[in-house]
């Protein structure tokens, strides 16, 4: 288990232990035992107090309690500091309920419940999760035990399990054998019926009322139960409206048409309390003074009580809850050394303070109050605005009894959690959203040029800003002991063992393929470091070098060897051109690399050609390379062209065929083929001087009429069409052919006809 | 109105009923009740949905707690339009019977092609094998 303190806890039930028992009842302890519920902050992974399932009843030293508490104690406080938890929004919510609205209940029930501990009970009953209704009892029984036992731990304690922020925590259940065998996998059909009775027609025509009547035979076992629930919904009772006047009257007494609304989760509180009594005068003990007492003689109230333990009154108008209401909802609080306010939300918190809480966002104010710098607020909000809820959309809260089982506690949890992600140094971790704002501001910028409006400010999402703790220790010493304590977090779970990391030894990776993958994978990464340091808009000159040089070492990892004679399966180049994304990657890469090397890299491409189209065959994405290496050849010199061109006429060792004529039935080949002819003709009327080798312009000459004479040996039908057909060829072939041939091309490539006949010069 | 823009969550869809398909292939349909950064998702009222032909049939399941890595698409259900759809609803028994005998279909055919490539000495293609890029 490790070091974290096992917190011990005591069960009723089974075994027939009576809460009243002091401490020398058994106790049960978290070991090794299958049956515990770890439970940890799903952030830190710390261990937070255990919680168990099943009951594996040891006995435990007393003493050892407190001295786990206070241990507990202190990973709480931590947890608070990095997440700033609602410990103290759940205290405000403790003072701030409205009194009257935990009377309200009360007085409905019994007229003589004394008052005394209200304030104690609702943290920790407004602070849960909503849950089983079964399990609060024990788990305020429990805590009852503990705070008997501790001093001045208690109310961290009863928060604690809450305010570490972990809503998916569940209590200690009261287990009776009933509860284990109801999970099977297909439940009473009639569940489906059920569901079709809840259709949309039964949502509009259901009366708010009837959800939480109940018959008598309801069972005693305030678990939520599909089958339980079955019954209530299947069977509404008479008396619905009597039996509900309890709920819907004290409640809104309490919260009509209130503004303000000090309790997003109100309906935690209500059924809840409810639920305790129930249970309570169910199973007929009395729970310790603490908890809103009643008696224990007080036998099932007169009026039924269905209670779903969990969902709110329909009654109840939700909206109340989501709408912007107080802004002590969402205080929470602190600054401390760990977090600290980001300068942009510096910003916006103090324009949202200047808009006051006309902002509607998600239901919540994003009001602050006083804002001291060092609050990070969330605007997050809970449930629905009351916008979204369209007059199409029948499923609203005010029908569905099971609405609003997630909390606005628990949603602004996974939000919160949600826009830590968010923050990242890097591009790869949120890639799109980093688009996204970039591309808004970028579009703002542009506007405000143009139309010269004031700078808008762009919605930025208000993101938590944590700061990370960049050391590990993994021994930490508390100042007076004389031990250690390895303490993990979440950036730095306790380390085991020291592991050293090996490379990976690649080459014996295993197939060609896999290997190729490897460094496909390994050099796009090269890849977005280049293309980022190119995004960055100015680009000083000694960052355009390193720029290069990076280009560069990818160029050299991806080991062109142009017009080797190697068995092509050799050559990692090509088996990198041979997946798809090593094209991509290879294009990506050419308009960062020195001509040379873009060049060197066309060159093995033309040489290859016939294997690449080959290929490719099923894949077709050599397209993805046209558009680079065109560029590259729009640049290159005559000589290098017919270099280039040399490649493709070449004959092939094997078969008579030329690669040229493979080329021409190949999409990728005849567009890269028309972009070279292109770019020669292109040189040679223009006039500026061509610094031609040797038999330069015999080897021009020569491709011409052997591209010429293929094209009009070819058929029409596998001719294929290119991708972008280059306007100059025809008066290229008007150069060296005579009339009728060059019409007969014309019509086989289906270029548009020269402008006029007469000017050309054939 | 999505208070995250630029991010995709799913808080917009708490209470809503949802379609949920698995990697292994399930429907589910159900009310998202709760959720968490993993996307781990609880659906509430859950029916699985096995579709064959033109013929689908429900089985109740409760609720399920869905690991988030198993979730292949979710989206939410118009209740509205829920009902004008072309399938029809057939019994939990007709439906698995029809779904047994479209496995049974299936591999036959799949036995069939096998036996036919194996005669002309040909390759078995298969998944692990096949190239990815």
């Amino acid at each position: 288990m490790g070091a974290a303190p096992a917190r011990l806890f005591q069960l009723r039930g089974r075994r027939g232990v009576s809460s009243q028992e002091g401490l020398g009842a058994p106790l049960l302890r978290v070991s090794s035992s299958p049956g515990c519920l770890l439970r940890w902050c799903p952030c830190c992974f710390c261990l937070l107090a255990p919680q168990i399932l099943e009951d594996y009843l040891l006995v435990e030293d007393v003493p050892l309690l407190e001295e786990m508490a206070e241990e507990d104690e202190e990973l709480d406080l931590y947890n608070e500091m990095t997440f700033g938890l609602d410990r103290d929004s759940t205290e405000e919510d403790a003072v701030k309920t409205p009194v009257p609205l935990e009377r309200s209940p009360d007085l409905a029930e019994t007229e003589e419940e004394p008052q005394a501990d209200e304030g104690q009970p609702p943290p920790e009953e407004q602070g849960e999760p909503q849950g089983e209704g079964g399990m609060e009892p024990d788990a305020e029984q429990v805590g009852s035990e503990e705070e008997e036992e501790q001093l001045g731990a208690e109310e961290e304690h009863e928060d604690e399990p809450n305010d570490l922020g972990d809503p998916a925590v569940m209590r200690a259940v009261q287990s009776k054998p009933t509860l284990e065998s109801q999970d099977s996998a297909v439940l009473d059909s009639r569940i489906g019926s059920v569901w079709a009775e809840f259709g949309k027609e039964d949502m509009l025509a259901m009366e708010p009322m009837v959800w939480g009547s109940c018959p008598s035979s309801i069972p005693p076992h305030p678990v939520l139960e599909d089958k339980a629930i079955l019954q209530v919904l299947e069977t509404p009772p008479p008396a619905a409206n009597v039996a509900l006047d309890f709920l819907s009257s004290p409640v809104q007494r309490g919260y009509a048409g209130s503004p303000r609304l000090n309790r997003p989760d109100f309906r935690g509180t209500s059924p809840k309390s409810f639920s305790q009594r129930f249970l309570r005068q169910s199973t007929g003990y009395a729970p310790p003074t603490r908890f809103r007492p009643l008696s224990p003689t007080v036998g099932t109230p007169p009026r039924p009580l269905a209670m779903h333990f969990g969902p709110m009154s329909p009654s109840l108008d939700p909206s109340p809850f989501f709408s912007p209401s107080a802004s002590s909802q969402f205080n929470f609080s602190m600054p401390s050394h760990l977090t600290q306010l980001h300068p942009q939300h510096q910003r916006i918190l103090t324009q949202r303070q200047q808009q006051g809480g006309t902002v509607q966002r998600y239901g919540g104010p994003g009001g602050l109050g006083s804002v001291p710098g060092g609050l990070w607020v969330l605007t997050a909000g809970c449930g629905l605005p009351r916008d979204s809820v369209s007059p199409k959309k029948l499923w609203s809260p005010k029908a569905d009894p099971y609405a609003g089982l997630m909390t606005c506690k628990e949603k602004d949890w996974v939000v919160k959690v949600e826009m830590i992600q968010l923050q990242s140094e890097t591009m790869d971790d949120d890639y799109y959203y980093q688009t996204y704002y970039h591309r808004l501001e970028r579009k703002q910028a542009e506007e405000e040029l143009m139309g010269g409006r004031n700078k808008q400010e762009p919605p930025k999402l208000v993101t938590p800003f944590i700061q990370k703790v960049e050391t590990y220790n993994s021994v930490v010493r508390i100042a007076g002991s004389l031990g250690q304590v390895a303490v993990s977090t979440c950036y730095s779970p306790r380390r085991a063992i020291d592991a050293v990391h090996h490379a990976l030894v690649e080459e014996a990776a295993g197939s060609h393929r896999l290997r190729a993958l490897h460094r496909i994978e390994r050099l796009f990464l090269q890849l977005l470091e280049v293309e980022e340091m190119q995004r960055k808009v100015s680009l000083a000159p000694e960052e355009q070098e390193q720029k290069t040089q990076e280009a560069g070492r990818i160029y050299q990892a991806l080991k062109i060897r142009a017009c080797s004679s190697e068995e092509e399966a050799e050559d990692e180049f090509l088996q990198v051109l041979c997946v798809r994304k090593g094209k991509k990657l290879t294009a990506r890469l050419l308009p960062h690399l020195a001509s040379e090397q873009a060049e060197k890299i066309l060159l093995t491409i033309t040489h290859h050609l016939p294997f690449l189209m080959k290929k490719d065959a099923l894949d077709e994405s050599l397209p993805l390379l046209y558009s680079p290496l065109n560029e590259v050849v729009g640049r290159m010199t005559f000589s290098r062209l017919i270099q280039v061109l040399q490649e493709i006429t070449r004959p092939l060792p094997e078969s008579d065929e030329f690669p040229l004529a493979m080329a021409l039935k190949n999409q990728f080949g005849i567009t890269l083929l028309y972009s070279l002819l292109s770019r020669g003709e292109g040189l040679l009327s223009s006039e500026t001087p061509l610094e031609p080798h040797g038999r330069d312009f015999e080897t021009w000459t020569d491709t011409v009429f052997l591209v010429a004479r293929e094209l009009s040996q070819v058929p029409k039908a596998s001719l294929v069409e290119p991708l972008f057909l280059p306007s100059n060829l025809l008066s290229l072939f008007c150069r060296y052919l005579d009339k009728q041939t060059v019409h007969h091309l014309e019509a086989k490539m289906e270029c548009s006809p020269l402008p006029s006949e007469a000017a050309m010069p054939c | 109105m999505n208070y995250m823009p630029g991010t995709a969550s799913l808080i917009q869809d708490i209470d809503k009923k949802h379609l949920v398909l698995l990697r292994d292939g399930r429907t589910l349909i159900g009310f998202l009740r709760s959720i968490d950064q993993f996307a781990n998702l609880v659906l509430h009222q859950t029916v699985e949905r096995i579709h064959v032909g033109k013929k689908y049939g429900d089985i109740p399941r409760g609720i399920f707690v869905v690991r988030g890595e198993n979730v292949v698409l979710l989206g939410e259900i118009d209740l509205e339009k829920e009902s004008d759809t072309p399938l029809q609803q057939v019994s939990i028994e007709e439906i698995l019977e029809e779904q047994r005998l479209e496995l049974q279909a299936k591999q036959e055919s799949e036995k069939l092609k096998v036996q036919a490539l194996k005669e002309r000495g040909l390759a078995v293609p298969r998944a692990d094998t096949l190239d990815e890029y």
